[in-house]
């Protein structure tokens, strides 16, 4: 049976036994080589759900959807090791009870599918161990070798052009499942924070709140990038902040639902003497 | 017989018209991304691509500009309004549906008060689109009343030849006689043929849509949640949208001095209805998307006799859950039949 017989085959006995209330995993999309976002509810339609090495989008953020997960039910949910991070980061960020996860973990080699074995987010430990300080998507890996090569003049540069083609539609914060606040620090308007305006200094100051915010918190899982409607490689500023994080503070983001998220939490023998 | 343009003179037809004060701009790729940009020469434009991933919009729209500058002191306050930024330009190479969404959100911007920031640009602007030879699964022109080689909004419609070496030249326009009067002898008269338009074909029936949408009781229907169920709220079928015209007034600055700007927002984003005291008439993603729709495709043709949407198919193109105005159209075709 294919990886993708046997998944459909688990999320219709997780619906049929009512271990679950609905699977979130992919169907087919517009184009041959499209996947969407599917949320199955009956056992009849599992036969739409779609697995191979299209699936790529990180579905973790549909979890924090208001009110999904408030009736203490289940849900079932098709992750990749990234997404299975994420549930551990909102799981330490107490935006979601990871009880309620079901994950059908899966990974893709070249365009097949493997499949990941566990359904709790806690048997996924060992895996997530293995990958600590592993790129999970080497895309865009030689531009971030050259940008890293560069002066920091050349590198502001870069990024300034980069910025500048930003229109301020804030896709990156909403396709990422680690932006799931209310309201959004650039959405608070009394008073302004952050200028709306799609000018340097707007788009200076949101993508680089954004780095920050997510800086031991993005697992690195692209959504940013494929979102943005005008195409900056976002996601090598969070490749970047990943990096540091790990080497400042031994820190890869996602590592179990107990982790302290480095940037917002602070001790009394912490050596700064300042919070950010 | 008609004029044609040679590909071959196209870099002296820039020249000229810049010489003749006009600012010349077409589509650029830069950095990964097309759009419409100024260009110096015609080596800068890139004409191959099926459309810009931007649209014509910003050049009459921008996502921000200034209105007012603003200083308060002791015994008075001081406004300055701002305008446009002035000067004759000429967009070569603008598609047909974006110029037509140009063309689509004319009335809106005039009806009441007519939009400065939108008109001066409009008034001096000359648009030349190039008719479409080709087309990608997410075009839907031919839908929404509109073709590969539709002359709506344009001045000059440019058909290209079957040898690929230049375009029959239609002029439209007084404006756009006026702007090629400065390159006439760069025109040459003969009988090429031009090349086949593109096939794009008929996706949904935009007028029963429309007469879906005008029934109330369609209003509350479930499909709504079920088409929108995956949407993220991202706004940038909305940012790209030659049509979407939804914008904010901002101020910029601090008690005693500032700017006042418009900015783009979107009725996909929760802020976009959010009263002051905390309750949002359009609470779930569903009602946003339903506002999307309902919008284009019933309140905007009850009001300005077209619909709010020229078939560019960037909604869909861009969409990182892949829906669109596509889909949903072609769902409620079927719901209405
Ligand atoms: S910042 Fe981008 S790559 Fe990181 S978790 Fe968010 S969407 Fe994924
Ligand atoms: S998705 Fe891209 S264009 Fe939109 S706000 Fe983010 S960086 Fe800017
Ligand atoms: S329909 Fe797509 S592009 Fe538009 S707001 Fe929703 S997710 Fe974003
Ligand atoms: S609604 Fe979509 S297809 Fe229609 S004009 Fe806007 S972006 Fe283009």
């Amino acid at each position: 049976m294919s990886i993708e017989q046997q998944y459909r085959t688990r999320a219709k006995e997780l619906l049929s036994s009512g271990e679950v209330k609905m699977v979130i995993g992919y169907s087919k999309g517009s184009t041959p080589d499209r996947r969407r976002p599917a949320f199955i509810s009956t056992p009849e339609d599992v036969e739409t759900l779609v697995l191979d090495g299209a699936c790529i989008a990180n579905l973790s953020g549909y979890l924090v959807t208001e009110g999904l997960l408030s009736d203490e039910k289940r849900v079932a949910v098709f992750l990749r090791p990234e997404g299975i991070r994420a549930i551990n980061i909102l799981a330490a960020e107490f935006q979601l009870n990871a009880a309620q996860v079901e994950i059908l973990g899966f990974n893709t080699e070249g365009n097949e599918p493997t499949a990941l074995s566990g359904s709790k987010v806690d048997d996924f430990a060992e895996l997530i161990g293995t990958l600590k300080g592993i790129i999970p998507d080497t895309a865009g890996e030689e531009l971030y070798k050259k940008l890293e090569a560069m002066s920091p003049q050349e590198r502001f540069d870069f990024w300034q052009s980069e910025f500048s083609k930003c229109i301020k539609c804030y896709a990156c914060r909403q396709a990422c499942p680690m932006c799931y606040c209310r309201r959004c620090i650039v959405d608070n308007n009394q008073p302004q924070w952050v200028n709306t305006s799609s000018h340097t200094l707007g788009n200076f100051e949101w993508n680089i709140v954004r780095a920050f915010h997510l800086s031991g918190r993005c697992v690195e899982c692209g959504n940013c990038d494929r979102a943005c409607p005008v195409n900056i490689p976002l996601r090598l500023i969070n490749r970047k902040m990943a990096g540091e994080v790990l080497e400042a503070f031994d820190h890869f983001a996602g590592s179990s639902q107990t982790q302290e998220p480095v940037m917002a939490s602070f001790k009394k023998d912490d050596t700064e003497t300042f919070i950010l | 017989m008609t004029k044609i343009l040679y590909t071959d003179k196209l870099d002296n037809c820039v020249e000229r018209w810049r010489s003749a004060g006009l600012s010349v701009i077409g589509p650029v790729r830069n950095a990964n991304i097309t759009a419409y940009r100024p260009v110096g020469s015609a080596a800068d434009l890139e004409l191959s691509q099926i459309l810009p991933d931007r649209s014509i919009k910003e050049l009459f729209f921008p996502q921000t500009e200034p209105m007012m500058r603003y200083s308060i002191k002791k015994d008075a306050i001081n406004t300055e309004e701002c305008l446009p930024p002035v000067g004759p330009r000429i967009i070569f190479g603008a598609r047909p549906c974006d110029a037509s969404g140009l063309a689509i959100d004319d009335p809106l911007f005039g009806w009441d008060y007519k939009d400065e920031y939108w008109f001066n640009r409009r008034n001096e602007t000359v648009i030349v689109s190039i008719a479409c030879t080709k087309s990608d699964e997410f075009c839907m022109c031919t839908s929404l009343k509109l073709s590969p080689d539709s002359t709506k909004g344009s001045d000059v419609l440019l058909r290209p030849l079957e040898s690929g070496k230049g375009w029959q030249v239609e002029e439209l326009t007084d404006r756009g006689r006026e702007a090629f009067k400065a390159i006439a002898e760069l025109l040459t008269e003969g009988a090429e043929a031009a090349a086949p338009t593109a096939v794009v074909a008929e996706k949904f029936d935009a007028d029963a849509c429309s007469e879906w949408l005008r029934n109330p009781e369609n209003f509350e229907s479930r499909f709504w949640k079920e088409i929108s169920v995956r949407c993220i709220g991202c706004g940038s079928c909305t940012y790209l949208c030659p049509t979407c015209h939804c914008f904010d007034i901002q101020d910029e600055g601090d008690t005693f001095t500032g700017i006042r700007r418009k900015n783009w927002d979107s009725c996909s984003f929760a802020l976009f209805t959010m009263h002051t005291s905390g309750h949002n008439p359009r609470s779930t993603q569903s009602a946003r998307w339903r506002q999307r729709i309902m919008h284009k495709f019933n309140y905007f043709p009850g009001k300005f006799s077209a619909n709010s949407c020229s078939g560019c198919g960037r909604c869909t193109r861009q969409c990182p859950v892949d829906m669109g105005i596509t889909e949903t159209l072609q769902e409620i075709s079927k719901l209405s039949q």
